[in-house]
């Protein structure tokens, strides 16, 4: 591979990350998976406040709460491999401003979204140049926000959304090998906190908007051994690193005061599982509503966000 | 006078019929002279368009550690600049280096100074350490830091375009401050191995390769060289978050902070694996020796020529006091800002960056003095902003200790 | 239906049903009922007796009191208000807008626009009543230029043009651009239409617009001597513009 001149680049031979002896021969230090302290439809607290970006129209910052394994880890560190990871984000709004003079006449706001790690965001090192997972969120999110944006107040305008991401959702639990439908299952977290944080920036630069539109996330997860013995459980925001194995997993993007869906994303396979409990509904709906009430949980904090914002500063 | 504003006396910001904010975005330079430069008979200090005083820093303010997966992380906010920073350690085997070969790793030379090194101060460090440091760190890129502001952390940097200019020129300023500074320790970065006496102990290194590591230490040196397997490479990443002025001070010190938060694992070779293994046990693992604590402090400078003319116009009686003062010691002409933000930045060329230490006696160590886009600052000037970096020192090393 | 309002309202809350008010702007309608669109104070403006039956209910862009900061740089508690919003304002047919001319040619000017009034201080040019984002100093004292796009921040601006037949309302054949408008004038202007994808067109066709600022070829700032001539202060040379006429 050609050496990227615009950047500084490390040995050419390249270098391999560090293999943990505790990996490699099972039985020493941590090496239980946390278990989920959490009700199934219990959410991890959000942290998010507007407005911390001057140089931009709006901006927003968001936190999940550490699970508790993670934020016993932090109090009491033992080993380096950390036992799972907490989203932390910044989005900023840019605009709405001129369109480049190449693009066409366009009567809306043009979308703009951009969704990259930082390179230190994950379990493995991430590269400069966005990836197609990447490219992906940015996509999701930008369908996301469509539906909510008023957009034709804003003639021949272009806004710009960024997403930093600081921390990423972990796919799985580090000790736990890929299994047969094993998915990034961290992005679907990732992308209902861009959603929720985006919705904020938006309304901190003052564009006109539906409603706020939050991000959820519903699971349906296995954590017997033995895939086939017990029906699968629905989670609300599942953690990954929490859990053996998930079937499927569902985000949303949620409007409340108009009860809409402005994006959904459905992720593995989920024909063959069924409900406990005589649930009768199908696991597609129940994902969509697991996830709903997630956006719900979400939207309260977003709302409570940006009202806070705006007391601030009218005082 | 024809000019609407010229009874603008009381007002700072004398304006052609224009508020302030429309002002300052229309004449720049104008409205902040207007700020730096009052009038006489107002009796106000000269003080800049953001309520600073000229060698007055932002409010700084850092955070280490809160990154789960890096080795060490920090996140300093210089006023509304932010500069986040993660370190990531991985693993560079000499076998996969070109150009190593086993007789440049494995003198019992660099063995003694090892051991020497461990102890040793500032100070009474050799020629030979700091060329070894050298050749390991900068021929082996051993360091690797990459600034982006690619991040939406102000308008007009496209994100997902390529580093631009000014990133690229922030990522080489860190690294070659990383390798001037001799900040880290090539020691702290060398994995060993210490090849067993072949006969007795050659049953036991099975179980007890970590136990090796530790003896090898202590080892007598006339037993077999040790060899370096392997090198941490530190990839040092710092995402501008948000940009309002003077990047590079804010990005050297969250690099420098999360340096001080990196730990390493304990690492060995692993003979039958013929790799690298590390320990997750924390209480195994060890900081970086940090070589000092370099802070850098920016300056701009504002003249103010441009907008001579402009004060003419706007406050008529200004040419009396300008006569009377030029006969005393001329008006000042030139500003030397510190911290500048956005908006000062822009309206100067001449920038200064000090980067200075201070030894145990407390006197200020300069470490490096870069000056660029201008002629106006002299000698005297200088030692003022080494005096001004000195005090700026004692601040950072402050917020820097407690975070 | 008409309940109380709140205060303040952020995106879709619910205001009041299209029966008691009318939808004014920041909030939009949705099955017979008024949601705000953005966050903001809550504003009835009363019915017009001849025009209208209804009063119009919006949400304001806009935050009393936030703009003085930065007026008197001697209260050094200036940064006190620290996270600040800015409003955006786009350019809409008849903003008046504050603009820098970047080229002359014979049949019209480009401009780039820096600051677009909003009706409120356009109408009333007391400073003190005006709190848009354009009038918000500590805004633009974080979000002015960075280093890097000194060259390109007129990407970052709307851009806009002023036709030949645009310039003035008298003697309109005999414009010459050269004697009108100079690269780097600051120029104040009325928007009449959104134009094409790149352009919005201006008039200056008033006696209250035109150059507002300019230097001479000497660099001076010059002052208005009459409606088509300004003056340098230092060589006393005068030079040609359309003039604005000073409030």
């Amino acid at each position: 591979m050609m050496a990227d001149r615009r950047r500084v680049n490390g040995p050419s031979g390249g270098t391999r990350p560090a293999v943990f002896a505790s990996l490699a021969e099972s039985g020493t230090g941590v090496s239980e998976r946390a278990q989920r302290q959490r009700q199934p439809s219990e959410l991890r607290k959000i942290f998010l406040k507007t407005g911390l970006i001057p140089t931009a129209s709006g901006s927003s910052y968001l936190e999940f709460e550490p699970s508790a394994s993670l934020a016993a880890a932090r109090i009491n560190p033992k080993s380096l491999i950390p036992p799972s990871s907490a989203l932390k984000l910044a989005c900023t709004v840019h605009g709405p401003k001129p369109l480049p003079r190449s693009a066409a006449f366009s009567p809306n706001l043009v979308l703009t979204t951009h969704v990259k790690y930082a390179p230190f965001a994950a379990r493995k090192r991430r590269g400069h140049i966005r990836d197609a997972s990447e490219r992906d969120l940015g996509v999701h999110l930008e369908t996301a926000l469509r539906g909510a944006i008023i957009a034709e107040r804003w003639p021949k305008s272009g806004l710009d959304i960024t997403i930093t991401i600081l921390e990423a959702e972990d796919d799985r639990w580090w000790a736990d090998a890929p299994d047969s439908h094993d998915a990034s299952w961290g992005m679907m977290n990732v992308l209902a906190g861009c959603i929720t944080a985006a919705s904020a920036a938006i309304a901190d630069a003052h564009i006109d908007c539906l409603d706020l539109v939050a991000g959820g996330v519903a699971a349906l997860v296995s954590d017997e051994e033995k895939q086939s013995s017990a029906a699968p459980k629905l989670m609300l925001d599942a953690d990954p690193a929490e859990h053996r194995s998930i079937v499927s997993a569902c985000v949303v993007a949620y409007m409340p005061a108009r009860d809409e869906i402005t994006e959904l994303w459905l992720k593995g396979d989920s024909s063959k599982a069924s409900l406990e409990n005589g649930d009768k509904r199908s696991v597609h709906e129940a994902l969509l509503d697991g996830a709903v009430d997630a956006a719900r949980g979400a939207h309260t904090v977003l709302a409570e966000a940006v009202r806070e914002s705006l007391l601030k500063t009218v005082g | 006078m024809a000019t609407p504003a010229a009874n603008a006396a009381p007002s700072v910001s004398p304006s052609l019929s224009l508020p302030p904010s429309q002002f300052a975005r229309l004449q720049p330079h104008a409205y902040l002279l207007a700020h730096l430069s009052p009038p006489p008979a107002s009796n106000q200090p000269s003080i800049r368009a953001n309520g600073r005083a000229p060698s007055q820093f932002r409010v700084t303010s850092a955070n280490a550690g809160s990154l789960t997966h890096t080795n060490g992380s920090a996140v300093v906010r210089i006023g509304d600049t932010t500069a986040v920073c993660g370190v990531r350690a991985e693993i560079l085997h000499t076998d996969d280096i070109a150009s190593w070969s086993v007789s440049s790793s494995s003198t019992s030379n660099s063995n003694k100074r090892r051991r020497l090194g461990e102890k040793t101060t500032d100070e009474d460090e050799g020629q030979d350490e700091n060329e070894e440091d050298r050749a390991h760190i900068e021929d082996l890129n051993l360091l690797v830091p990459n600034l982006s502001l690619s991040t939406g952390c102000a308008p007009g940097f496209t994100p997902g375009a390529p580093p631009s200019a000014l990133a690229q020129s922030l990522s080489h300023q860190i690294l070659s401050l990383l390798h001037s500074t001799r900040l880290i320790r090539a020691d702290d970065l060398r994995i060993w191995y210490q090849p067993p006496n072949l006969g007795s102990e050659a049953l036991e290194r099975h179980n007890e390769s970590q136990q090796m590591e530790i003896d090898a230490g202590q080892g007598s040196e006339e037993s077999d060289p040790q060899e370096i397997k392997a090198f941490w490479v530190l990839y040092i990443d710092v995402m501008i978050i948000s940009l309002a002025g003077n990047p590079f001070d804010a990005a050297w010190a969250a690099v420098l902070a999360a340096l001080r938060d990196t730990k390493l694992p304990k690492a060995w070779w692993d003979i039958d694996n013929e790799t690298i293994i590390c320990s997750d046990d924390i209480s195994e693992a060890s900081r970086l020796s940090l070589r000092g604590l370099p802070v850098a402090s920016s300056f701009c400078v504002f003249e103010a020529d441009a907008a001579a003319g402009w004060r003419a116009v706007v406050i008529p009686d200004v040419n009396d006091q300008k006569a009377q003062n030029q006969r005393k010691k001329g008006p000042q002409q030139k500003w030397i800002l510190a911290d500048p933000d956005g908006y000062e930045e822009g309206l100067s060329q001449e920038r200064a960056t000090l980067v200075v230490d201070k030894a145990k006696n407390g006197k200020n160590v300069i470490l490096k003095m870069e000056k660029h886009g201008g002629w106006s600052v002299d000698t005297e000037d200088l030692r003022q902003l080494v005096e001004i970096s000195g005090q700026r020192w004692d601040e950072m090393k402050r917020i820097l200790d407690q975070c | 239906m008409a309940t109380s309002l709140p205060p303040v309202a952020i995106p879709g809350q619910r205001l009041g049903s299209v029966a008691s008010y009318a939808a004014g702007p920041g909030t939009h309608v949705q099955q017979s009922n008024i949601y705000a669109s953005i966050a903001g104070p809550v504003i009835v403006d009363p019915a017009q007796p001849k025009t209208q039956t209804k009063s119009t209910l919006r949400v304001s862009r806009m935050v009393p009191g936030v703009n003085q900061a930065g007026a008197a740089p001697s209260t050094s508690s200036a940064p006190a208000p620290k996270s600040k919003p800015r409003y955006n304002t786009l350019p809409a047919v008849d903003s008046i807008v504050l603009a820098r001319v970047t080229r002359v040619q014979k049949r019209q000017a480009a401009v780039s626009i820096l600051v677009v009034l909003d009706e409120a201080s356009a109408a009333n040019p007391d400073p003190s009543k005006a709190a848009s984002d354009n009038d918000n100093v500590a805004s633009i004292l974080t979000s002015a230029a960075n280093p890097e796009n000194h060259s390109n921040t007129d990407e970052l601006r709307f851009q806009a043009l002023i036709r030949k037949e645009d310039v003035r309302a008298v003697e309109k054949d005999r414009v010459v651009m050269d004697e009108m408008f100079r690269v780097g004038d600051i120029v104040r202007g009325s928007v009449i239409s959104l134009g094409d994808q790149s352009f919005y067109y201006l008039t200056t066709a008033r006696n209250d617009l035109g150059v507002v600022m300019a230097r001479s070829d000497a660099g001076n700032m010059m002052f208005p001597i009459s409606w088509k001539e300004m003056r340098d202060p230092v060589t006393g040379a005068g030079e040609q513009r359309k003039v604005a006429r000073p409030f």
